[in-house]
């Protein structure tokens, strides 16, 4: 814990202890829903810090994407914000949205998860068999919490299993930072490529898949066009290996560090692994030991027309995001938002955000980090830390690369 | 005001007042009632919304529509005659509303 406190009520506020962030944030909660900050690319933005407020802006369909989406406004953004992204279902606006989303939506929906949800068991146990049959040090996220994700979301979308380590490559250029490396772009076309030939593969020759379901897909006698699947497929590989595969990570580090709440969560991994889970999207990060800053958020809508929020107005024209490291500690919403919970019970974090953009593979990634928590400490409970976590910091997410670990 | 007496699995209740024009989803959304996650904001795209509505409120409510049926049938906990999406169930003032939320929604 740092010596000296500076608690004030300034957005955004640098990287200072996670104990110090949470108080940082009561105040600025206390003090107002949102703040206005110029980002330092696209512009004013305003950022949502009250988690009620945050729902009603994510909930209301005054707030759309659509400027984004045709390039008449820059994404108000931290970093400038990677092409790639605006072409993924994320930007679509109803009603091509519905159309769309409801197209992908039950072949990740809770039922169906469900039922993959033993498969996951089985892949997770593969990996953990592998890992145990050589001793010494061990990288968490090669091993373990990277191919999980990328198994199961393939076997989803139809990719043949030869093709999957392509992916994690792609995965990662799909996030680069400044997205003005040649490599990136390179990547990006080349997987660009690969889905579409995989779509006409899957058009001529459907299988069990969700590929070959889209390609199927009938909306008023019209199949959907490439240029209608390829964002659906972009946002569920964006979403489904990196920040799964971060989530996975976060989770095992974050009660690697906790001998208190791991202790806990060792006397019954299957039964504590959904609370657990909900709390480590809410706030593992912070129990990472990594000092927190805030200024980031989730992708900005623009207001449609003036809106009222929270007694904010939010004038017509103007960019409006969430940010979810503050509506994730709003005392008004979560008791004790500092303490690391593994059985709060309610937990409405923001994590995969809300209305009809939050995350589409929420079931999911939801099942996946329960999985890949509760296998692994059930397997090798004497689980420790042997070195420090590496991140990528060139990557939009600033996944971990790296995370030694031992039993 | 309507009234929404929300009966978790465990048996226990806890009654709300509602603002007319809410939804049951969003009433509990609103007020931190466990159990209801209404994560997709009420456009029928998440179903984890889901409630057993009781048999004497069957008929305060427009039936099942094409959509709402469609979600129903992915929601986590196997649905029943009664279930419901409660982001369909909307209250007009003075309504008294019992729903029963099942064991999982997610």
């Amino acid at each position: 814990m740092t010596e000296t406190t500076s608690v004030g009520t300034e957005f955004p506020f640098g990287p200072v202890s996670p104990d110090d962030a949470v108080e940082h944030m009561k105040r600025l909660l206390a003090d107002r829903p949102m703040t206005k900050v110029t980002m330092p690319h696209g512009g004013d933005l305003w950022v949502v810090h009250r988690n009620r407020a945050a729902k009603e802006v994510l909930a209301d369909p005054r707030f759309v994407r659509e400027p984004f989406r045709t390039g008449e406004r820059v994404v108000p953004f931290p970093v400038p914000f990677p092409d790639f992204l605006r072409t993924t279902l994320q930007f679509e606006d109803p009603p091509q949205h519905t159309k769309l989303r409801k197209l992908v939506q039950k072949a990740i929906s809770p039922r169906r998860v469900r039922e993959m949800r033993s498969s996951a068991v089985a892949f997770a146990n593969e990996l953990i068999d592998r890992m145990l049959a050589r001793d010494g040090v061990h990288n968490l996220v090669a091993e373990y919490a990277v191919p999980l994700p990328i198994e199961m979301l393939s076997s989803l979308l139809g990719v043949p299993s030869s093709d999957r380590e392509k992916f994690e490559r792609w995965s990662s250029s799909s996030m680069s930072v400044a997205g003005a490396s040649d490599s990136s772009a390179a990547d990006m076309a080349e997987l660009a490529a690969y889905m579409t030939d995989l779509i006409a593969k899957r058009r001529e020759e459907p299988r069990d898949d969700l590929l070959s379901s889209l390609a199927h897909a009938r909306e008023k006698d019209e199949t959907l066009t490439d240029a209608e699947i390829l964002p659906i497929a972009f946002i569920l590989i964006v979403g489904g290996f990196d920040n799964t595969a971060n989530f996975i990570t976060t989770a095992v580090r974050s009660l690697l560090r906790s001998d208190e709440q791991r202790a806990l969560f060792l006397t019954d991994p299957d039964g504590l692994a959904p609370t657990a889970a909900e709390e480590v999207l809410r706030h593992g990060g912070f129990e990472t030991g990594n000092p927190v800053g805030a200024g980031g958020g989730l992708v900005p809508f623009v207001a449609k027309e003036d809106v009222l929020v929270d007694g904010q107005l939010i004038a017509a024209g103007e960019a409006v995001a969430i940010d979810p490291v503050s509506t994730n500690h709003d005392p008004a919403t979560f008791e004790e938002p500092g303490r690391f919970d593994i059985t709060r019970k309610d937990n409405p974090h923001l994590m995969l955000s809300h209305g009809l953009h939050h995350c589409l593979g929420a079931p999911l990634a939801r099942m996946e980090l329960q999985v890949g928590m509760s296998e692994i400490f059930k397997r090798i409970p004497g689980l420790r830390l042997a070195g420090e976590a590496e991140a990528r910091s060139d990557v939009l997410t600033q996944p971990m690369t790296g995370l030694p670990v031992t039993w | 005001m309507p009234k929404v007496f929300y009966t978790q699995p465990d048996g226990s209740e806890r009654v709300v007042e509602a603002a007319a024009g809410d939804s049951v989803m969003q009433t509990a959304v609103r007020n931190g009632v466990a159990g209801i996650v209404g994560q997709c904001g009420g456009v029928l795209s998440c179903a984890t919304c889901h409630v057993f509505l009781a048999e004497e409120n069957a008929g305060d409510f427009p039936p099942v529509g094409e959509d709402e049926d469609e979600m129903l049938d992915c929601a986590a906990t196997e649905r029943e005659d009664n279930s419901r999406l409660s982001c369909q169930l909307v209250l007009d003032d003075g309504r008294e509303v019992h729903v029963t939320v099942p064991e999982a929604q997610l």
